[in-house]
């Protein structure tokens, strides 16, 4: 626990009370330490340590934002309070004082971690080495991350929390003539209890399959893995669910809850009370303890998710979704631990599929149609469980609501955690089959 | 402790070489959501790196609190030490001149003097702009930062610079039979003067919002491109600059790597990456206080320099070019672009339009991806027109290209007499601001694939 942040807090909760404001205080105390991988070898580490406040006030229903750091938290208030002056009246309501009921997000073993970590990085890239010869571990990164969070309040609400991570990833590559192939492969934790070894040697692997190309079927289902689902679902999918985007008619889910959206063993939740759940917490940023919220239950939409603001605007309440993605910026509307479940198939590639490993361009889905169209990389054809070639510029074009109707999900449940710009991504699922899809390409 | 004392003790201790970038930020950001002002924010932070090198090792320490920066430079030597033992390639750095200096990048009209009132009226202006027939939803960005940086080195250089930044994004939705998005950012390095661009770019804005509104969705297949000036800039950026970073060079992760002197382009080609032109990506010295200069990358068609820091280009023997930029004082610098041009050719853009029989005229940039390893992109944009027989016939939307760089930097036929930049965000882990500009270009084939 760091006594900084819990004094700085405090300092700016009184500086509240003394000047009648009401507010809250976000605070964060982080260390993170970076091994980075060229060529075969780790190139550098970093690490950086940073503390500081997001500072919320509200006078006459209107609300300022400031940050600052240790030593200055007087003139985080004031600057906050300043700005408060240009706003329009909002009316939010901070939560109030509550029991907490505890989610396991620290383990303190991370701390042991962090000073083998150079010794966890050499072990990714002895896996990926050990595939073959002419595999080289090309580039890669472990992170170790670990810290603690406060949320205060003038309502009482003092809330705190550790919480820990640690995350590696590899690429590796292959010449093949005069051009290279590559696939990459990564885990992330709560705990470091991650083979990195085990990593290494997936990813080695996977470029390892890429030697033989093979020409692109169009009439095949597609599997994708958790890491491709995932980036669909993020920029096809879940915005639906904002409640800001339901209320201006952006979602097309609006006017829809309660209807049945997607096949029936399809599951959709966000739950950051799972316990080591990358993106789980206790409670929101905002000081709104977390529950789980469903918003796709055995393919019936259930829920849309709000922060404080939105809550109000929307005339409902939080679902514990206001996420600020550092001190320095003010909370927004964010799904924080998504889980995606299905029935679970074992084997989703049992005929002919192209099997995908990564895809570029999901960030161009359209957000308020659900259209997409990626290209499929790494991907392969698979026929009878063996991979039969890789598929180079695999073009995969089709419309997210609309397959959800006949996805079938597996059961190699995986959890990511990707940085996207200043939002970040949580989510644990498996890989997923897909129908009704355009496929184009060579 | 000073600077300058930290440095001399790390090099006792047996480093090799060994840098302390400090930083002093200021920032205000406001974002107006369909008239409302949805959140206004202001603050300062400070901070700094020490970066040691080691024998071949590498460690870099930032924090927060400067009191703690001998703690911090203690901590870089010792994770240097120990990356050492884990290293069998050697690692140097190539000599550059070094520079006693101070340089502030002028604002003809000081973004810190301006109450934010007036900036939040701005953007109220802005959109009151906007037609609600057309944008029935805005969404209004106003950010400024002025950045105080020191850097000194261990062999000798000091210098400091301030960097201010603006930027104004404008984005708007519309809705027809289905809902539509356009946006676009004005800003450059300095003050807030250069507001005054933003109700121009409002205009194109809305007009593309317009054009899509009433598209229809693409032809998908082989057929030739003409990209307007920014998604040219952009597809300079992400396909062929990415590759010429010369951290994905020297490690084998780039395309280009072995290619330097190789013709990699058609000869009416010739690309620049300069951060010393006025624009958004543009920086006076890099994050290692290396002096920053223009990179011809390719010349006419032949693969000509590379992106370099100091440590990069010691490892493929060539000149550093002030390729080092870090995000902010938490993290380490790495090998970055600034303003990516497509120098200007010699044509017009109705002789560019009257080759084409049937193509694609695509404006602005929705986003890319590529491999620099295999030397693949994919990429939107975000306006684009139907060409049929050397017409510009009917607004498209959702276009998207992809193919192979090298081959299609190969089928450039022709590019304007212009040269105009738009502004951009890079990410590699970390988020660095950029341009992204030149003339129109016409590639003669590349595959477009609509979602039909
Ligand atoms: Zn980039």
């Amino acid at each position: 626990m760091s006594e900084k942040l819990l004094e700085g807090t405090k300092k700016i909760l009184e500086y509240f009370k003394k000047r009648g404001l009401k507010g809250d205080v976000y605070g964060t105390h982080d260390r993170n330490i970076s091994y980075s991988v060229m060529k075969g070898e780790i190139s550098d580490s970093s690490e950086y340590e940073d503390i500081g406040f997001g500072v919320r006030v509200i006078k006459d229903g209107r609300i300022g934002f400031g940050y600052c750091v240790p030593g200055n938290e007087e003139e985080g208030v004031s600057r906050a309070l300043e700005l408060s002056k240009l706003s329009p009246r909002v009316d939010i309501n901070l939560p109030t004082k509550r029991d907490l009921e505890a989610v396991k997000t620290y383990d303190e073993s991370i701390k042991k971690a962090s000073n083998e970590a150079a010794e966890l990085t050499q072990q990714v890239i002895d896996g990926a080495g050990s595939v073959a010869e002419d595999i080289t571990p090309s580039r890669g990164q472990l992170n170790i991350m670990f810290g603690t969070k406060v949320v205060g309040n003038t309502e009482g609400v003092f809330f705190s929390e550790d919480a820990s991570m640690i995350e590696g990833y590899i690429a590796a590559s292959l010449p093949l003539g005069d051009t290279s192939v590559i696939a990459s492969e990564f885990a992330h934790s709560r705990k470091p209890d991650i083979d990195f070894y085990e990593v290494g040697v997936k990813g080695g692997s996977k470029v390892d399959s890429m030697r033989d190309k093979t020409s692109i079927p169009t009439d095949v289902p597609v599997v994708l893995n958790p890491s491709s689902l995932s980036m669909l679902l993020w920029f096809g999918l879940i915005r639906a669910f904002n409640g800001e985007n339901v209320r201006k008619g952006k979602s097309f889910y609006r006017d829809r809850l309660g209807e049945k959206v997607a096949h029936d063993s399809f599951n959709l939740a966000d739950d950051p009370t799972q316990d080591w759940g990358i993106g789980s917490s206790s409670f929101d940023d905002e000081g709104v303890v977390s529950f789980p919220l469903p918003f796709i239950s055995d393919g019936v939409l259930k829920n849309f998710m709000y922060d404080l603001k939105e809550a109000s605007k929307s005339e409902t309440e939080s679902t514990g979704n206001g996420v600020r993605s550092s001190f320095k910026t003010p909370p927004g509307i964010s799904d924080r631990n998504v889980i995606v479940k299905g029935d679970e198939i074992s084997d989703l590639c049992y005929d002919r599929v192209i099997k995908v490993d990564g895809v570029m361009g999901a960030h161009t889905a359209n957000f308020a149609s659900g259209d997409f169209s990626v290209v499929a990389t790494p991907a392969w054809l698979v026929e009878d469980g063996e991979k039969r070639g890789r598929l180079d510029g695999c073009m995969i074009s089709g419309n997210i609501p609309d397959l959800l109707e006949s996805i079938e999900m597996g059961d190699d449940y995986k959890k990511l955690h990707l940085s996207l710009g200043s939002t970040s991504l949580n989510m644990e699922l498996p890989s997923a089959r897909i129908g009704k899809v355009t496929i184009s390409g060579k | 402790m000073r600077l300058q004392q930290i440095l001399e003790k790390l090099i006792e201790q047996g480093a090799t070489y060994c840098d302390i970038r400090k930083e002093v930020w200021n920032r205000t950001s406001m974002t107006l959501k369909d008239g409302d002002l949805e959140a206004m924010v202001q603050g300062d932070e400070r901070g700094a790196m020490v970066r040691v090198l080691y024998d071949r090792g590498w460690g870099c320490v930032g924090t927060g609190d400067l009191q703690k920066l001998e703690e911090a430079s203690e901590r870089a030597l010792l994770m240097a030490k120990k990356g050492a033992k884990y290293k069998k390639e050697k690692t140097g750095l190539a000599d550059v001149d070094t520079h006693t200096e101070s340089v502030k990048i002028p604002m003809k009209k000081n973004f810190m003097d301006v109450h934010p009132e007036e900036k939040l009226d701005l953007l109220k202006e802005l959109h009151s702009f906007f037609d609600e027939e057309t944008a029935n939803s805005t969404d209004l960005r106003y950010n400024d930062s002025l950045v105080k940086k020191e850097i000194i080195t261990s062999d000798g250089s000091h210098v400091k610079m301030e960097i201010p930044r603006l930027l104004i994004y404008l984005i708007i939705t519309g809705k027809s039979d289905t809902i539509q998005k356009a946006s676009e950012g004005v800003g450059s390095t300095g003050g807030y003067e250069l507001t005054e661009r933003a109700f121009d770019k409002a205009e194109v804005v809305q007009e593309r919002l317009k054009n899509l509104l009433k598209a229809k969705t693409p032809p998908s297949g082989k057929m030739s491109l003409i990209m307007d000036p920014h998604l040219a800039g952009v597809f300079a950026h992400e396909a062929f600059g990415h590759a010429a970073e010369g951290d994905l060079v020297s490690s084998g992760n780039s395309c280009l790597y072995g290619k330097l002197g190789e013709k990699v382009a058609s000869e009416i080609v010739t690309i620049k990456d300069d951060p010393t032109i006025d624009s958004y990506g543009s920086f006076p010295f890099d994050d290692e206080g290396t002096k920053a200069r223009k990179r011809v990358l390719v010349k006419k068609g032949i693969l000509n320099d590379f992106i370099l820091d100091r440590e990069n280009a010691w490892k493929l023997d060539m000149q550093p070019n002030g390729g080092a930029r870090a995000e902010d004082f938490r993290v380490k610098p790495l090998v970055r672009m600034s303003n990516t041009i497509i120098e200007p050719g010699e044509m017009d853009f109705d002789e560019l339009v009257e080759q084409v029989d049937k193509g694609v005229y695509a404006k602005s940039s929705s986003g890319g991806q590529v491999s620099t390893v295999q030397g693949t992109f994919q990429f939107n944009a975000q306006e684009a027109y139907l060409i049929e027989n050397g017409e510009i016939v009917t607004p498209l939307r959702d276009v998207s290209f992809n193919g192979f760089t090298l081959e299609t930097l190969q089928n450039v036929i022709g590019i304007t007499d212009e040269m105009q930049i738009g502004i951009g965000h890079c990410g590699k882990g970390q988020t660095a601001p950029v341009g992204d500009g030149g003339g129109h270009v016409l590639i003669s084939e590349v595959t477009v694939g609509g979602r039909e």
